[in-house]
């Protein structure tokens, strides 16, 4: 017989365990009160004060045109979404839509057959494929198929002072060799010719990413940055290290690079404290703030001897890719056409200031000056070599990750690093 | 009645026993499994490795520098948060300061209740080479050209981290000792006064046996503290420049969360583990801890 005691026990047992397992998302009812509405997950990158309002209003836009769905939105910052999609895919719970980089990264979802081929939706709808930035669009296509949606372009300028330019009577460099000629009159007029905060170290490689591109032939780049066939042996990827290093060693970068913040060297940019800094378009914000009108930008310069294709610039567009396994294909469709739609595109550059996957999106009168430049580049290249960290195989991105501060600082050599990145290279290749 | 011989005392630690199993010994199990296997979110199938990435840990640089600076920071924690907490809370029991004890206890306090991640940002900027406050501070009593690159020079970027958890947690610590301090009777520090004891004395005869305890307890938590330390290195440095402030902590995420190789992060934290778990045997061991004479 159960007495009063072991009764109470019981409950307080059963409380307790429930309390362990109650928290399993079985237990959410998704779209049983809402009658026949269908829920959509989405993920997206920008909880950023200055950014997400968009997405909010874009959202809910979408739900009152489609009555019948329902968006559930999540935002995670950039460093962060890279545990957060890690952990959903190993969790089994990839969102119906999620924010993927491109490359390397999306390759991933594509190779564990997480992502959705989109390549016939695109087809169908020729209106919708041609309307974007060719590209846009090439970073996400995996043996001729597409993956991902891009929504957005982020591109990689050097921006320089013009009052300090006008001051010295100085013009936008051709080439490379220009450029250092540039750097040298700046520094002999006491000027810090281009800052840099490298802190975290993926603030030079984004100059290797275009320095790779312009030393190394294209051919040879495709096949080092996959994973199956990388090796890493061309002379190209040492004599980018070297371009680097020179800047450095000549003295063209500010004072302890390795310890200064990004965000820091781009306020010192804003006060005129250096002439050029390295800047994605998606940061012009900041700087328009600041700096008014007196800034120019300009693309890493062309290496006149390098074998790679000088016609590429530094850059890669952020998109979407649609769950393989969601039940709302229709839908999740439906919503990543509204979002690239020309109107949420304009609305997206006014608001957010950002270039668009769209041609067309970005113009005069919703766009900074230099952002419109930026555009015309983006629309108009062959193609973007995107950024080194999500282009090649993480593993392979790490050690240029780590080894890049010590070559800045003296540390290491080119040939040092590339003998590592080609050990590391080595061993991804048999995997 | 024999606790142990009653049935129904069993069936009410069943639910914490559970608790216990599910989410500490389970894990620690499937860890060591996972650590044996080729797998990351993205993979489709997990690869049967064996022991290799305990192999490679072993004849891997970046283990032995994070190993080393895991060490350096449980050496100078026990020196300046067990040490240093020590003498302040013997110094703010002392007569002359009972009147500011209440002042000074806040004050040292308040850095351990802040987020870690705030503190590192703070830090982050004190340390800036051009604009932040310790240069500045430097520059100002007469080294007018001084620029140093705290957190971006290899040797000196380590021992700049960990200085932040010592100014973070010495308040701590100093607190617990305090606590401990207070129950000391004080017939004891006044007979030894009659018999001629000076402050020093009784601080080494008295204070130390008395809280002798509290300095195990203390001991432990700053130790397995530094073995597990993670967020102020990651958010200050990352590990850099280059690996030379990586630690366990930040060698595990690195593996496991952004170079795609799960396998390793686990062999990672199975070492973590065994350090954590040896160590506190250890000192279990030597303090007799939960026999309070």
């Amino acid at each position: 017989m159960i007495n009063k005691k072991t009764g109470l026990g019981i409950v307080v047992m059963i409380t307790i365990l429930s309390l362990l397992f109650g928290c399993s998302s079985g237990w959410v009812p998704t779209g049983a009160s809402a009658g026949k509405r269908v829920q959509l997950r989405f993920l997206e990158k920008w909880p950023d004060p200055e950014y997400a309002p968009y997405f909010e209003q874009v959202v809910n836009e979408f739900e009152q045109t489609h009555p019948n769905i329902i968006i559930k939105m999540e935002a995670v910052a950039d460093d962060p979404m890279k545990d957060k999609l890690r952990t959903a895919m190993g969790g089994g719970h990839l969102p119906d839509v999620s924010f993927s980089w491109s490359g390397q990264f999306a390759k991933k979802f594509v190779n564990a057959g997480a992502a959705l081929d989109l390549t016939k939706y695109l087809n169908d709808d020729p209106k919708w494929k041609n309307s974007f930035i060719p590209s846009a669009l090439q970073p996400f296509q995996f043996n001729g198929k597409n993956y991902g949606i891009p929504i957005r372009l982020d591109g990689k300028f050097l921006v320089y002072n013009k009052k300090i330019f006008k001051k010295y009577q100085l013009e936008v460099p051709k080439n490379w060799q220009e450029f250092m000629e540039l750097c040298k009159k700046l520094k002999n007029h006491g000027v810090t010719p281009i800052l840099l905060g490298n802190q975290e170290p993926w603030a030079a490689i984004h100059y290797l990413t275009g320095l790779n591109q312009k030393w190394v032939p294209n051919q040879t780049l495709m096949k080092d940055y996959n994973p199956k066939s990388g090796q890493f042996t061309n002379r190209g990827y040492v004599k980018a290290l070297e371009s680097l290093k020179s800047i450095q060693d000549k003295g063209y970068f500010n004072r302890n690079i390795n310890s200064v913040r990004h965000d820091f060297a781009l306020q010192q940019l804003a006060y005129g404290k250096g002439a050029m800094m390295y800047l994605e378009t998606e940061e012009f914000t900041d700087l328009a703030k600041e700096m008014t009108d007196d800034w120019g930008i300009f693309p890493l310069p062309d290496i006149t001897e390098g074998k790679g294709n000088q016609n590429y610039l530094t850059g890669a567009p952020d998109g979407f890719i649609i769950s393989s396994k969601t039940k709302h294909r229709k839908e999740a469709i439906e919503f990543l056409k509204f979002l690239t739609g020309k109107k949420s595109q304009e609305k997206m550059v006014k608001m957010n200031h950002w270039n668009s996957a769209i041609k067309g999106a970005v113009n005069k009168n919703n766009a900074l000056k230099q952002t419109v430049e930026a555009q015309k580049y983006m629309e108009q290249t062959e193609g973007l070599s995107q950024w080194l960290d999500t282009a090649m195989d993480s593993q392979v991105a790490d050690v240029y990750l780590h080894d890049v501060q010590p070559l800045l600082n003296g540390k290491m050599t080119p040939e040092q690093v590339m003998k590592d990145v080609q050990k590391t290279a080595q061993v991804v290749r048999k995997h | 009645m024999n606790l142990y011989q009653n049935k129904r005392a069993l069936f009410y630690v069943l639910p914490a026993l559970l608790m216990v199993v599910i989410f500490v010994f389970l894990p620690v199990v499937l860890n060591f499994v996972n650590s044996t296997y080729r797998w990351n979110s993205f993979s489709t199938e997990r690869v049967f490795v064996g022991l290799d990435y305990y192999r490679r840990l072993f004849t891997d640089p970046v283990f032995y520098t994070s190993l080393k600076n895991n060490v350096l920071y449980a050496v100078i924690s026990l020196l300046f948060q067990v040490g240093g907490g020590l003498i302040l809370a013997a110094i703010l029991e002392e007569k002359f300061m009972k009147k500011f004890q209440p002042f000074f206890r806040t004050v040292y306090f308040i850095p351990s209740l802040l987020s870690l991640a705030v503190v590192g940002l703070l830090w982050q900027l004190l340390y800036q080479p051009d604009i932040g406050l310790i240069n500045d501070f430097i520059k100002a009593i007469g080294f007018k050209d001084f620029s140093y690159a705290w957190l971006g020079n290899s040797h000196a970027a380590i021992y700049a981290v960990i200085l932040v958890s010592q100014w973070q947690y010495t308040g701590y610590i100093m607190m617990l000792f305090l606590v401990a301090m207070q129950k000391i009777p004080r017939s004891l520090y006044e007979a030894a006064l009659i018999d001629g004891a000076n402050r020093f004395h009784t601080f080494i005869h008295i204070t130390i046996p008395q809280v002798k305890e509290m300095i195990l307890v203390a001991t432990t938590f700053t130790v397995v503290g530094a073995f597990k330390v993670f967020d102020e290195v990651y958010v200050m440095t990352a590990g850099g420049p280059g690996h030379s402030t990586e630690v366990l902590g930040t060698m595990l995420f690195q593996s496991g969360f952004r170079n795609d190789e799960m396998g390793y992060a686990s062999a990672i934290g199975t070492a973590i583990f065994v350090i954590t778990l040896v160590l506190s045997f250890l000192q279990i061991k030597v303090s007799k801890t939960g026999q309070e004479q």
